[in-house]
């Protein structure tokens, strides 16, 4: 009877192991790996196979790929502290604005790593940011925020910070690739236009998108600039940019005229 | 869901042939040609710098696109014909095929409808074919 007893416990146990075993490897493997973007190397650090973070730019002594293999250290160490989503946080320190989780600074972004990224310090961090927050899966603290809206940050809210995604622009998966019409909005030098516009890009970002902000100057007799721009919000004030999601056709009315 | 999205599509394209059919013809001359080639040429010459221009400007706003982005030249047809550099977003790979971005455009009253185009060529069959996954972010372009 006993035998009968203890057999399954042992099996029922060794499952237990099993599971936990995997769920230990599944959850948040951090690693790094050295690379190379247009003949300059890059140091990448991964989350399972995101690439979450990719360094382009050297700091003091460090090669950027030097630098991936201290965040993803730093990371690994930050993750024995259950952090929550709300623990990353952008400061601004000496040299540029750093991302820290809790007390403990992952990453320094500088002028010139955005520079050699082609877009802002704060854009970089925020999408940083956002990329680590998605890719670590890390729980909301109660109470919980609006589910569109961004963690606050505590330290250095300058300028809004771009869409949350899933992976660094060059991971994007477009495999599940959609389309979709939604709303655009035109605001031009003759007045204001409504209509809709088809975008595409991948599911998850494509399901984000609200409508498309589309900025227009026309110089009558010289040319014209515009930008469209895919928001995941209704909002005149703050353009939330959904990354990876691009404008293929439109289609609009004037609503008024200046 | 995707049998309604095709449905718009196709009304959408039909109402843009009308409405070309009914815009004004204009033709290009040596000069214009000239022009073309021209920014084209400039276009490619400094994508980068006018790329980075682009998203410096946005990024202003939090407006950037981030990550694979490239400038190519912008031919738009339609009611009038303008020529420029427009920046593509989209996958890494497709980005770097992009070679062109061709605009069409046409007006019906005050409606105004649009289709962007992003293109490369095949060097298998020769031909331009549309790229899959890649699509427009800016436009700056200049009056043929």
């Amino acid at each position: 009877m006993t035998r009968r007893v203890k057999t399954p416990a042992i099996i029922a146990v060794a499952l237990l192991a099993a599971l936990v075993a995997a769920a230990a490897f599944s959850a948040a493997s951090i690693t790094w790996r050295a690379g190379e973007r247009g003949g300059q190397p890059v140091g990448e650090v991964l989350v399972g196979s995101t690439v979450v973070i990719d360094l382009l730019t050297a700091q003091g002594p460090y090669s950027p790929e030097e630098r991936a293999a201290i965040v993803a250290d730093r990371l690994q160490a930050a993750m024995a502290t259950a952090p929550t989503a709300e623990s990353v946080e952008v400061r601004a320190i000496a040299g540029g604005e750093g991302i820290y989780i809790g007390s403990q600074l992952m990453v320094t972004v500088s002028d010139p790593e955005a520079e050699a990224h082609g877009t802002t310090r704060s854009a970089l961090t925020g999408f940083w940011r956002d990329n680590l927050v998605a890719a670590l899966s890390l729980p909301q603290a109660p109470p919980a925020e609006a589910p569109s809206s961004q963690p606050a940050e505590t330290a250095a809210p300058a300028e809004p910070t771009p869409a949350a995604q899933p992976a660094s622009t060059g991971e994007v998966d477009w495999t599940g690739a959609a389309q979709k019409w939604v709303p655009i909005f035109s605001l031009e030098s003759e007045g204001a236009y409504i209509g809709a516009a088809q975008i595409a890009g991948p599911s998850a970002q494509v399901e984000k998108v609200k409508g498309v902000a589309e900025l227009r100057l026309n110089f009558e007799n010289l040319g014209r600039i515009y930008a469209y721009i895919p928001t995941a919000s209704i909002s005149v004030t703050k353009l939330d940019r959904v990354q990876g999601v691009s404008v293929w056709a439109t289609g609009d009315l004037r609503l008024v005229g200046f | 869901m995707r049998a309604r999205n095709r449905m718009i599509t196709l009304v959408f394209l039909g109402l843009l042939c009308l409405a070309l059919v009914s815009t004004a013809a204009w033709a290009l001359d040596l000069g214009n040609l000239l022009k073309v080639g021209g920014i084209a040429l400039l276009v490619n010459q400094f994508g980068d710098q006018i790329d980075r221009f682009i998203t410096g400007a946005l990024g202003q706003r939090g407006a950037a696109a981030i990550g694979a982005t490239k400038v190519v030249p912008i031919l738009s047809l339609g009611q009038r014909g303008y020529v420029g550099a427009a920046q593509v977003v989209g996958t890494p790979d497709n980005v770097k095929r992009v070679k062109a971005v061709v605009q069409i455009e046409g007006r019906i009253g005050s409606f105004r409808p649009r289709v962007l185009v992003p293109t490369y060529v095949d060097r298998a069959q020769g031909a331009p074919e549309r790229a899959k996954g890649v699509g427009v972010s800016a436009v700056i372009e200049f009056r043929i």
